[in-house]
């Protein structure tokens, strides 16, 4: 048999559930005194798949939990099957799970999972994204006046932007913490969900609908300063201004802002 | 190994699981070995610990995911993340695996075993070329542990290694717990084998632990090196000379400590046998 072709029959092989090797590639083997074919073989068989499994435990840790040991190797053995890995970085192994849970299990049960699926691969896209070069109050501090009002911003490179439907960020907490398991719900209104890394640290939070509101205006609106300081003004009255500085002030710390120069 | 290439002395597998302890201990270890592909990435932990540790040791590159040997055409994009990486760390040198870890259409992320045929010999010197031209260095190829071996062999796995070697210019990282496995899995004499290799051409050593299990043996690096792969490292260093040693563990990480006291009785088994040999000069 040519290189390539072995190599194709030694690939099926490994991708196939079944462990039996086809009597072609069979035949092209050898054993040794005591390590038959089909157990040499079947080796590699249980490696391919553990390997596989053993990186999705460990980025989806709160599923893994949810679902416990065997309902998720079922889970995790039916996405590995429909998408074998395409990366040569195991770290990407994941990519797809998300949207694997929401095209092949019922609405009903894929969709809680599919939202924790999600937060977790969020926290892994933090972990490694690019520093980025956030601003501070420092260099806040450094505007000129005129500066202000036609400042706008963008996103940290690891900033993950999450509109929860369940309490996903509920359940997650409770693996991390490892504290009780709570009941997956819904959650009475959708709720913002940052995940984004600070220095070396991953951090997350929450936000309240009028500030992911006004969060979401200057990081996908287009909105300059002034434009924010505006748009509260509808609800904050004089106090726009106040609130705006407030929340800058915030979102700053917490180290989810670049400057966007024009 | 001859007077150009350095020795770099006794060298760890660099973990996340000592990241700190490295930085906070300032070792007795000579150099660290990183797997390339956990630092192909863009920020975070991994990249700070390696440029952090990068100014206080000697580095070197080990990579997974090459896929020298694979049916596949080389990845621009995994090459080019290579080089980058290397800019960056500026490694002593480069390694890989003889093996294929992709297939025709996916991934397959093991070091699967090649026939050691012309047919292979001929594919893979030609890769071998095309990455040392875009490393512009000689590339380090590393034996794998395998457990079923091609009935159509034209070559004994040394025998590959060292022909490989010669028309390449390629250097061999020789993992002696890799000989040991196969050779209990197929059962061939492993001095056999580390005899074959070039003594000019291997670079650096592997030492790791496995599993046995009485009919066979899986190279699964969880484990303290075994008393077989210690005998065999002796005896590899009496007839090569000093070489650069490197102890690899990927799971059941033992603490710090332990995975210090062997990479100190590597270096106590080295310098014993180096002052033997000087005496004999």
């Amino acid at each position: 048999m040519r290189l390539k072709d072995w190599q194709l029959a030694f690939e099926s092989f490994l991708l196939d559930d079944d462990a039996t090797a086809n009597p072609v590639l069979g035949k092209s083997l050898i054993g040794g005194p005591t390590l038959d074919v089909g157990t040499g073989l079947a080796i590699y068989h249980n490696a391919y798949k553990a390997r596989l499994l053993e990186v999705l435990r460990n980025d989806f840790v709160a599923i893994l939990h949810w679902m416990g040991d065997d309902e998720f190797d079922r889970l995790a053995s039916s996405y590995i099957r429909h998408s074998p890995p395409g990366h040569y970085s195991l770290r990407w192994l994941g990519k797809g799970f998300e949207a694997f849970i929401r095209e092949h299990l019922v609405p009903e049960q894929s969709a809680p999972l599919a939202e924790l699926a999600s937060l977790e691969w969020a926290f892994t896209l933090a972990f490694d994204a690019p520093a980025g070069q956030p601003l501070t109050l420092q260099s806040m501090a450094t505007l000129a006046p005129e500066e202000w009002p036609e400042l706008r911003v963008k996103p940290t490179p690891s900033l993950q932007w999450l509109e929860c439907r369940f309490n996903s960020l509920s359940l997650w907490r409770s693996v991390k913490e490892e504290s009780d398991f709570p009941d997956s719900t819904v959650l009475e209104i959708p709720q913002a969900c940052l995940i984004w890394r600070c220095e070396l640290i991953c951090h997350y939070r929450s936000l309240d609908p009028a500030e992911a509101t006004a969060l979401n205006g200057l990081l996908a609106g287009g909105w300059n300063f002034s434009e924010l300081c505006t748009q509260l003004a509808v609800i904050y009255g004089e106090g726009a201004p106040l609130q705006a500085v407030t929340w800058l002030k915030q979102w700053v710390q917490d180290g989810l802002l670049e400057r966007l120069q024009r | 190994m001859s007077a150009s290439v350095p020795f770099l002395g006794y060298g760890l597998g660099l973990r996340s699981a000592y990241y700190q302890q490295i930085l906070e201990q300032s070792p007795d270890v000579d150099w660290f070995e990183v797997v390339s592909e956990n630092f192909m990435v863009q920020g975070g932990k991994a990249l700070y610990y390696l440029d952090a540790i990068a100014e206080r040791h000697p580095l070197v590159m080990h990579g997974v995911s090459l896929s020298i040997g694979g049916p596949h055409a080389l990845d621009p994009d995994y090459l080019k993340q290579l080089k980058q990486l290397a800019d960056r760390v500026r490694p002593a040198w480069i390694s890989d695996h003889l093996c294929w870890s992709r297939g025709n259409a996916h991934q397959l992320h093991d070091l699967l075993p090649l026939p050691y045929t012309e047919e292979s010999l001929d594919y893979i010197a030609g890769r071998v070329r095309q990455v040392q031209d875009i490393l512009q260095r000689p590339l380090v190829l590393e034996n794998v542990s395998s457990y079923v071996r091609a009935a159509a062999d034209d070559f004994s796995e040394w025998e590959f290694l060292a022909v490989l070697s010669r028309i390449t210019g390629c250097e061999l990282l020789l993992d002696v717990n890799n000989v040991y496995v196969s050779s209990r899995n197929h059962g061939f004499d492993p001095w056999a084998f580390i005899r074959g290799l070039p003594v000019d051409k291997v670079r650096q050593l592997h030492l790791a632990g496995h599993s046995d299990y009485g009919d066979y043996v899986i190279d699964t690096h969880d484990h303290p090196v075994s008393d077989p792969v210690w005998a065999l490292y002796q005896r590899t260093l009496e007839h090569f000379g000093p070489v650069a040693t490197l102890l690899e563990r990927d799971d059941h990480f033992p603490p710090f400590e332990e995975l210090l006291g062997e990479l100190h009785k590597a270096r106590e088994l080295g310098d014993k046998v180096l002052a033997g040999r000087q005496q004999c000069a």
